[in-house]
């Protein structure tokens, strides 16, 4: 096949390329390139059949013999006889070809755009050497059913040591910093590396060396290794760049090598990688006063099963030892691509599922049509019956028929989702950080997959109208030409598709339904704050000029009081926490007057650190006490906040301010009680919430909350600005505002709206169509009934009637069955489902009617066409 | 003498040969060339028989890559081995002394 096909798909380039040469407009390119992609589609077709002619070598001194021949048949010539013919027979009913190919490629082309996507983030390879066997570590609090992606130092160094199922186990941390000497200071993403995470991810020095054990001792000199993008882009593939020193952040580094191209976590940037200092032993005092991330490697034959049960063990061990930190403290391992997806893999498949309902519905509305149009062709098929041709040559026709269209629709198709994949990835959630996302195409994969649905698709319709050719008929449709009417079966295979389609349609209604009530709960969720009118900023200051809390505090003082002076800000605050991207970081909570029993873990509680600001800018309301201000400084006593989820949990009768908490620091003293919030995300339920104050100790890197009085965004530059006019050298991250923060939380239930509304919306309008057909039929078959009830005294509402009550019965059928399939199918929706429940009675009774009045607007024409019939006229013609 | 027996190259396999006796020539040269003596041939059958002919050891084929505009982009080119030159030559002269001795016949019998 390649021997053919390349030589002569060179020839075809060859061709196109001296053509567009030639072109003078934008219009005539568009017409080559479509011209050059429908030759090499022909050609591809054209080097199957010489292939395959060139196969099987038959004899071509006999012609081809027609269908109806008993004799036996060369395959192949059989093959392209039927596909001409079917050819010739579609392209004579244009009207019939435009509406399935249109049904058909909207289906196969939804399918296929979905596909691409599935394929790029949950089929295709993680770009690492064995990358099934990389896994992430994760960590579980049994109490509150919590995850957290970090593990902590102390079960770190444990795990590593005495686990015996990973090849190896490595640390890392991700960040950024700023780059100086090279023109102006750039901000680089960093990631820090424990020992052993590059061996771990089977990353090769492209110059000099990767980082080594020793490299991660305290003390030894800093170094670094430069990823390939910054490599090339900013050094110009220095090659010399080897031993330079390169200042990052506060320290100058040595650069010892540059890594071949390569992103971890999966999705970022590595711009400079940098040793992570991870302990030999692990340390005795605060084991879990530093969380790195750890991934880890698998031994060859072991499966993350083994893993898990290992790490159950050694969980079980660590909770007897260290119950005062570990106790109800669970590890597990997560396949990396797992981790990497996360939730997005069921909302992926869930949509994978609509789609596929979508092209079943396709599916029996073209069975429809076919079966209709074998009605009009019985003639066709009874002078051919009549000639000798059995009923498998016919269904073998028909099949053709279908396959063509079926492909037809494909390639159709294929162009549909080369669009719509563009559209998919772009209403996909910002959280979803698959590396293929950014690079889904439609490849040979999926185009694979295009062939297949289009084949499958073509036995699902053509199977359907091929079982409704009947022998016995051909001599009744010889003699009685006129009287063209439906065999049974196939009457009753009509009825039966159009009570899937609306059965079907049924099932993606009442997802829409539960889907759309979810949002308008979302919508209506009050998450503690208010997220109007407030832009988030974050913010890094060089550390080398900020070392002590003292002089990062004096920072922050000059900027609010500067960010404050601008005209369209009201409040200014920090914190480290953003709300309602997911964080569920928690910290211990223990009264110091009821201190946690020897050998228990005390509870856990969300943890933030923010300024008094932050509270007003969000409009987190204070319910008793004070909020943090000028008074808390890095030497003054620690001081928290509590919410009232913690107030009502701890001191259920009594007033919480001015008792005394264990911190990091000591005692602490609850200076205030403020508002719920609910922190991680708007389906949470609002958490207890500790609050450290900013103000004792900023970090180099803050996020800004500014509550302005106008649009936020359009204030953005003057707060940049004010920032820059105090520190030159400041560097801004991601900035946002805080209502665009929590859209996005929403994101994965809007997508699933978007697409399963449309989805529904397709699905309803197909069955409509259906049932349309159907009652058309139904009609002109009892025409002559309808004329005779007329005469005999029937009233047109009668005759109206009569043709609405067999429409709904159809419907009722369909709608019953597609409640109760409804009903299994929407459990799959739990997960993305808020405050709604799976079988919410309003939606499944709003999408029944919905449907039901969709399908009585159906029959509405051919009832009002029945009423008008004329008794004369129709006694008369037969 | 021998005795002549029936060449193995087809008609058509003769005459891409015979097109290919005055210089290597890209394929669809070639199939220009052929195109002039009325045989038509879409490119997938074409580039079939020019694959056969190369197994058989008739032609050699090479890809070349050539520039247009700023696109480079390669195109089969081929050539008449020293086989296929002495297939083509075999031929030939079974053609000329069949014709030959018909003519002779015919003459012998007048």
């Amino acid at each position: 096949m390649r021997e053919v096909f390349e030589p002569a798909h060179a020839d075809l380039r060859i061709a196109y390329l001296e053509a567009r040469q030639r072109a003078r407009s934008r219009l005539a390119l568009a017409r080559l390139r479509i011209l050059y992609a429908a030759r090499v589609l022909l050609l591809a077709l054209d080097c199957g059949r010489v292939v395959i002619a060139g196969t099987l070598a038959f004899d071509r001194s006999h012609p081809p013999q027609l269908p109806g021949d008993r004799h036996p048949q060369e395959p192949f010539t059989m093959l392209v006889y039927y596909a001409r013919h079917a050819l010739r027979l579609l392209l004579r009913e244009p009207g019939f070809t435009i509406a399935a190919l249109l049904t058909l490629a909207l289906g196969v082309g939804a399918n296929v755009a979905v596909f691409a996507v599935v394929e790029a983030v949950l089929l295709r390879p993680l770009p690492y050497v064995d990358a099934d066997r990389l896994a992430i570590l994760k960590h579980r609090d049994q109490r509150t059913g919590l995850t957290k992606q970090d593990v902590a130092m102390g079960d770190f160094v444990d795990l590593a040591a005495r686990q015996s199922v990973f090849e190896s186990i490595a640390g890392y941390g991700s960040g950024q910093g700023l780059l100086f000497g090279f023109g102006d200071p750039f901000r680089v993403s960093t990631l820090g590396a424990g020992p052993g995470l590059l061996d771990t991810l089977r990353v090769r020095p492209v110059l000099g060396r990767l980082l080594q054990p020793d490299d991660s001792r305290p003390g030894t000199a800093p170094v670094m290794v430069l990823g390939y993008e910054l490599w090339q882009r900013r050094f110009g593939s220095d090659p010399n760049i080897v031993g330079r020193g390169v200042k990052l952040g506060p320290r100058e580094r040595q650069v010892v090598g540059v890594a071949e191209a390569f992103r971890f976590p999966p999705a970022a940037t590595v711009d400079v990688i940098v040793p992570m200092t991870v302990p030999a032993t692990a340390p005795a005092e605060r084991r879990s006063g530093w969380w790195p991330y750890a991934v880890a490697r698998l031994k060859p034959g072991t499966s993350i099963e083994d893993a898990n049960a290992n790490l159950a063990i050694l969980s079980t061990a660590l909770q007897h030892e260290y119950p005062r930190s570990n106790q109800a403290s669970e590890y597990f391992a997560l396949p990396l691509r797992d981790a990497v997806v996360g939730d997005t893999k069921a909302a992926l498949l869930l949509l994978l599922a609509a789609v596929g309902v979508v092209l079943l519905i396709a599916c029996a509305n073209v069975a429809n049509l076919m079966v209709a149009r074998s009605l009009a062709r019985r003639r066709e098929m009874a002078v051919r019956m009549a000639l000798g041709a059995g009923r498998a040559q016919l269904v073998a026709q028909l099949l053709a028929e279908s396959l063509m269209l079926a492909l037809t629709a494909g390639c159709a198709g294929a162009l549909v989702a080369m669009w719509g994949v563009r559209g998919l990835v772009a209403l996909l959630p910002a959280s979803v950080a698959a590396p293929g996302l950014a690079d889904v195409r439609i490849d040979g994969r999926v185009l694979g997959f295009t062939l297949g649905v289009s084949v499958a698709t073509a036995l699902l319709f053509g199977l359907v109208a091929a079982l409704t050719v009947k022998r016995e008929s051909a001599s009744g449709a010889l003699v009685a030409p006129g009287r063209v009417t439906m065999s049974r079966t196939a009457r009753r295979a009509t009825s039966a598709l159009v009570v899937v389609e609306i059965a079907l349609a049924i099932v993606l209604l009442v997802g829409a339904g539960l889907i759309l009530r979810s949002f308008v709960r979302l919508l209506a969720v009050d998450p503690g704050f208010r997220a109007d009118h407030v832009m988030t900023m974050g913010f890094a200051v060089p550390s080398d000029r900020y070392k002590d809390a003292d002089s990062r505090r004096g920072f922050h003082d000059r900027a609010s009081a500067a960010l404050r002076a601008l005209p369209d800000v009201r409040d200014v605050g920090a914190a480290v926490v953003m709300p309602l991207t997911g964080n569920n970081w928690t910290v211990p909570f223990e009264r110091v007057d009821q201190p946690v029993a020897a050998g228990a873990r005390p509870p856990e509680v969300g943890w933030q650190v923010a300024s008094g600001g932050y509270f007003r800018a969000l409009q987190i309301p204070l319910v008793a006490g004070r909020l943090f201000d000028d008074s808390d400084t890095p030497h003054t006593r620690p001081v928290v906040i509590i919410s009232e989820a913690v107030q009502r949990r701890f001191f259920p009768d009594e007033s919480a301010i001015g008792r005394l908490i264990q911190s990091g620091d000591g005692p602490a003293e609850i200076v205030g009680v403020v508002g719920n919030i609910r922190r991680a995300d708007l389906r949470d339920e609002p958490r207890a919430d500790l609050y450290f104050p900013a103000e004792r100790g900023p970090g180099n890197e803050t996020t800004l909350f500014v509550r302005t009085t106008s649009e936020p965004d359009g204030v953005l530059p003057s707060l940049q600005g004010a920032l820059r006019a105090i520190e030159p050298n400041i560097a801004f991250l991601e900035a946002r505002t805080l209502s665009d923060v929590a859209a996005a939380s929403m994101q994965v239930t809007q997508l699933a709206l978007w697409l399963l509304g449309l989805f529904a919306v397709i699905s309803i309008s197909l069955a409509a169509v259906g049932i349309y057909g159907v009652m058309s039929y139904v009609v002109r078959q009892r025409t002559r009934e309808i004329g005779t009830r007329v005469a005999l005294g029937a009233s047109r509402m009668d005759i109206a009637w009569l043709v609405m009550r067999q429409g709904a019965a159809i419907a009722s059928l369909g709608t019953a069955l597609g409640l109760a399939a409804s009903l299994v199918a929407s459990r799959s929706l739990a997960a993305i489902l808020f405050g709604v429940s799976t079988s919410d009675p309003a939606t499944l009774a709003v999408s029944a009617g919905t449907l039901i009045a969709a399908t009585f607007a159906a029959c509405c024409g051919p009832a009002h066409r029945a009423a008008r019939v004329d008794p004369a006229r129709t006694l008369a013609d037969q | 003498m021998r005795k002549p027996r029936l060449p193995e190259v087809t008609h058509l396999q003769f005459l891409v040969l015979a097109v290919l006796q005055s210089g290597e020539r890209p394929g669809r040269s070639l199939r220009k060339a052929i195109g002039q003596y009325g045989v038509r041939r879409t490119a997938a059958a074409f580039y079939q028989m020019m694959a056969r002919l190369e197994r058989d050891g008739l032609v050699e084929g090479w890809y070349d890559q050539i520039t247009i505009g700023d696109q480079a982009v390669t195109e089969r080119r081929y050539r008449v081995t020293p086989a296929g030159a002495a297939a083509w030559a075999e031929t030939r002269a079974f053609y000329e002394s069949a014709g030959l001795a018909a003519a002779r016949e015919r003459w012998s019998d007048a």
